[in-house]
């Protein structure tokens, strides 16, 4: 600039005005063209520096800091470019987001370039210009709002909004580029673009010019299109923001013989699953946050996690599932101890003990940490350790909280109760989220329990999990009242059991123990399907608790109260030492019993294994 | 001739018929013609700063319902480019069309501006066959010397914008009117298709009018005052609504002043 005409102080403005006209034109176009990682602050405070020609942006794009711009000369040109990334024709393919392309994929093409310059006097027409500095900012002031207007009236600003706008998968990105030379466009560029001048801005020995080449017609690039933004169905929709982003959800596995739930399992060959994202419906659908990949892959499990008393898969699914479960593998190893309740972490448990006759879920299991939380296999029962089917296996946080009273049953070999009962305190806070899905799934399995109560005469003596005979005393949970029509009759408690745990069990289990008694010698007999089976029946039918001790004396070994013994009013009851001393030796028969079956079964089960 | 027409009037400003636009098609197609800005632009004292800016839009007819969007959309951004004071600017995107226009994020501008669309709303039905217009115009204050007649403080404005609008009269499923000449609605096209089509029009024409105005705006701007130190809408403005036989400026006077050629005073 010519330094002769204007005093210093003048001058001094100019390149003041002129530095920050760039500095904010440059804010300007990029926060209406490139998507922000973060939402914008609005603070109502407005910086000193933000004041400039009395247009509050708020705070610079990150695209800003890292644009060396102060070192660039106020004499160049400064040319922006605004970038659509699409794919190439020849690599339209059901992928989830540009980031999972190679460059040689890409087409970029320039839609708009912006050229803010200072113009000096010299090669423009000469005149007298009388341009104060106050009158060049004050028209600086104006050019800047109809460059804000422009923005949001050229068709590139529809891309970046569809590119802002949340739950969007879309298959383009818009990118850009600053610099102060640049390459003409083709002539064949040129006829497919429109040219917009502002009117220039009279500055000191010179004028401030605004320039906008533009595409007219986006339509080539399908923005639109539906593959870019199709709607996806979330299959392990959690269902609220509330839920932490990164769970792990189980994988299910599969249950032989167990069955299918209303469910559907949706078998994904995305490639490009990115394991640590899951599909939120209030996820950003920023490609830079690689959201556009979580609409993916974790459909193992039926939806809901939490499940009590988790749906089973039939047998077609196990081979899908085992696929899923393996590409989950580094999902769930990923996924550090925080995700998952502490006790729960890592080890691939035993599976709880399943009370459904079919299935081997235990090597499924055991491959995968994320096993799920599935009804519990009688087959499976490992040992009576595992109270909690879902608690014993690293993929068990899914499951709804079990009842309090549970966790004391929980051996400590495998878990401490304390765990157990944080977690179950956890998962309670959901519980209430996952009113709907669990509940239907209840009802299906119960109904399917009920058709096979034949196979839950095996659990009779087995080492299965007592769980559930302590679920259906829990109400603590509400799906797990729904649930408590069923009969995972796990008909055996395990010792350390303290009585006390049983004060609020039903009514039926105090009769129950009145027929079992009866019947125990003759019982022993039979199969042990049958014996659970009738003690189900039982469970079932039986009238209410009687305030009779002598219940209590003996037991079968193959009947197992579900919960325990006594009700409040028998706890009240004068008891001797001798009744007390007599309902251990029961126990400790019971006990005995179960541990050898389930181990005999669990070694039966290995040997024919899948 | 028109212009020795107009330097005989007793103004202190000067007024530019800028931005009168023909129609070309139901929606008008929006052009500027160039020999008339020349032929209008007089300056009394030989001074860039009595320059007053008239802009004054060929009448539209839009739907009853297509108005307040319209004139949300045209008067905000019209005012967005004119309060020169720190503003945060507030994006707004029509619901009936694909635009988004910016306000300056004034909760006082917008409820002036809706304020003054319902009274505009209530004149349309009030009287559907006269010609309404809402004006919008920014104006200086100067202080007047008292005299024995009038002892109050004079406006000179120096910016108006004259938005005329027609709500649409013609009977449910009718196709025929001139004005929908530049949609090709065929015989066998359905009430909505000939809704879809005049619906695209209008946004194609809202968008120029925006073209244009952001040009107007820009192009125009030495005539604009020193910007006081405020907040948001730096310059005081006002909204007035008129009717066909209230305006002064209209394309009415206009034609006179083409057919005639006699000169006008210009109130």
């Amino acid at each position: 600039m010519d330094l002769h005409s204007y005093p210093r102080a003048e001058h001094g403005r100019f390149e003041q005005i002129l530095n920050q006209f760039l500095l904010k034109s440059l804010h300007v176009i990029l926060d209406s063209r490139v998507p922000a990682s973060s939402p914008p602050s609005r603070s109502v405070e407005v910086r000193k520096s933000d004041k400039w020609f009395n247009l509050v942006l708020g705070d610079r794009p990150a695209a800003m800091e890292s644009l060396s711009f102060w070192n660039r000369s106020l004499m160049e040109p400064m040319i922006i470019d605004v970038i659509l990334v699409t794919e190439t024709q020849n690599t339209l393919s059901d992928h989830d987001s540009l980031a999972t392309l190679g460059p040689e994929m890409l087409t970029e093409t320039v839609v708009e370039r912006w050229v803010v310059q200072y113009e000096p006097l010299r090669s423009v027409a000469p005149q007298i210009v009388d341009a104060s500095y106050k009158k060049t900012y004050k028209k600086s002031i104006v050019q800047l709002r109809t460059i804000y207007s422009m923005l949001r009236l050229l068709p590139a600003y529809k891309a970046f909004r569809k590119l802002c706008s949340v739950n969007r998968s879309c298959h383009f990105d818009i990118n850009y580029k600053v610099y102060s030379f640049c390459s003409p466009f083709s002539r064949e560029e040129e006829r497919s673009m429109k040219k917009y001048n502002f009117t220039p801005v009279d500055a000191q020995q010179g004028r401030l010019s605004v320039s906008v080449i533009y595409r007219e017609d986006l339509s080539d690039f399908n923005l639109d299109s539906g593959m870019s933004c199709r709607p996806e169905i979330i299959t392990d929709y959690v269902g609220s923001p509330l839920t932490p982003p990164m769970r792990a959800f189980p994988s299910t596995s599969s249950v032989k013989g167990a069955r299918a739930t209303s469910f559907p399992i949706r078998v994904r060959d995305s490639t490009s699953a990115s394991p640590f994202q899951r599909p939120h419906s209030w996820a950003s659908g920023l490609h830079r946050d690689g959201y556009s990949q979580q609409y993916q892959a974790f459909d193992l499990s039926p939806p809901l996690n939490r499940s009590p008393y988790e749906y089973s898969i039939s047998p077609t699914d196990v081979q899908s599932n085992r696929i899923q479960t393996q590409r989950l593998h580094a999902y769930h190893r990923s996924l550090s101890d925080d995700l998952l309740s502490p006790p729960l972490s890592s080890s691939p448990s035993p599976s709880p003990p399943a009370y459904f006759s079919a299935g081997n879920p235990i090597h499924t299991r055991m491959h995968s940490e994320t096993a799920p939380v599935s009804i519990p296999h009688p087959m499976l029962g490992r040992s009576p350790r595992y109270l909690s089917p879902n608690l014993s296996d690293s993929s068990r946080h899914s499951l709804p909280p079990l009842s309090p009273r549970n966790t004391k049953y929980d051996p400590s070999p495998h878990g401490s109760p304390s765990g157990i009962r944080s977690i179950k305190k956890q998962d309670s806070l959901r519980a209430g989220e996952l009113c709907s899905v669990p509940i239907h799934l209840g009802q299906k399995i119960s109904r399917d329990a009920k058709e096979d109560s034949g196979r839950f005469s095996s659990l009779q003596s087995s080492n299965s999990s007592p769980r559930f005979g302590f679920s259906r005393s829990s109400s603590r949970l509400s799906f797990q009242d729904d649930f408590g029509d069923f009969d995972f009759s796990c008909p055996f408690i395990v010792d350390d059991v303290d009585s006390n745990d049983f004060q609020t069990s039903q009514n039926l289990d105090s009769a129950n123990v009145s027929e079992v008694t009866s019947q125990s010698s003759s019982t022993v007999k039979k199969s042990q399907d049958v014996a659970v089976g009738a003690l189900v029946h039982m469970l079932k039918t039986a009238p209410p608790l009687r305030q009779d001790s002598g219940h209590y004396t003996s037991y079968s070994s193959e009947v197992r109260p579900e919960k325990e013994v006594g009700t409040f009013s028998d706890f009240f009851k004068p008891r001797k030492t001798s009744d007390a001393l007599e309902e251990l030796k029961v126990y400790r028969e019971m006990k005995d019993v179960l541990l050898s079956r389930s181990a005999a079964r669990i070694a039966g089960r290995e040997n024919t294994g899948t | 001739m028109v212009i020795g027409s107009l330097a005989t009037l007793n103004l202190p400003m000067v007024v530019d018929l800028i931005g009168i636009f023909e129609l070309k098609g139901p929606y008008c197609t929006l052009t500027m013609t160039d020999w008339f800005l020349q032929a209008l632009s007089v300056i009394p004292r030989g001074s860039w700063g009595d320059v007053a800016r008239r802009f004054t839009m060929i009448r539209w007819e839009v739907e009853h319902f297509e108005i307040r969007e319209v004139l949300r959309c045209i008067l905000h951004t019209v005012l967005f480019h004119r309060a020169l004071g720190l503003v945060r600017p507030k994006d707004v995107d029509l619901e009936l069309f694909e635009i988004t226009y910016v306000q300056c994020g004034d909760m006082e501008v917008e409820r002036k501006i809706d304020e003054k669309i319902d009274q505009f709303i209530d004149r349309v039905e009030k009287h559907p066959n006269k010609k309404n217009q809402i004006c919008l115009s920014f104006y200086e204050v100067k202080n007047k010397q008292a005299t024995w007649f009038t002892n109050k403080v004079e406006r000179l404005y120096w910016e108006q914008w004259y938005i005329n609008l027609n709500v649409a009269q013609h009977p449910k499923g009718h196709s025929g009117k001139s004005n929908y000449s530049k949609i090709v609605v065929g015989p066998g096209d359905t009430a909505a298709e000939a809704r879809t089509a005049r619906r695209a029009a209008l946004e194609s024409s809202l968008r120029d009018v925006l073209f244009q105005i952001i040009r107007f705006v820009n192009d125009k701007k030495d005539h604009v005052p020193p910007i006081p130190n405020l907040e948001g809408v730096s310059f005081p403005y006002e909204i007035t609504i008129s009717s066909s036989s209230d305006s002064a400026f209209g394309m009415d006077m206009f034609k006179r002043m083409l057919q005639t050629g006699h000169p006008s005073m210009l109130s």
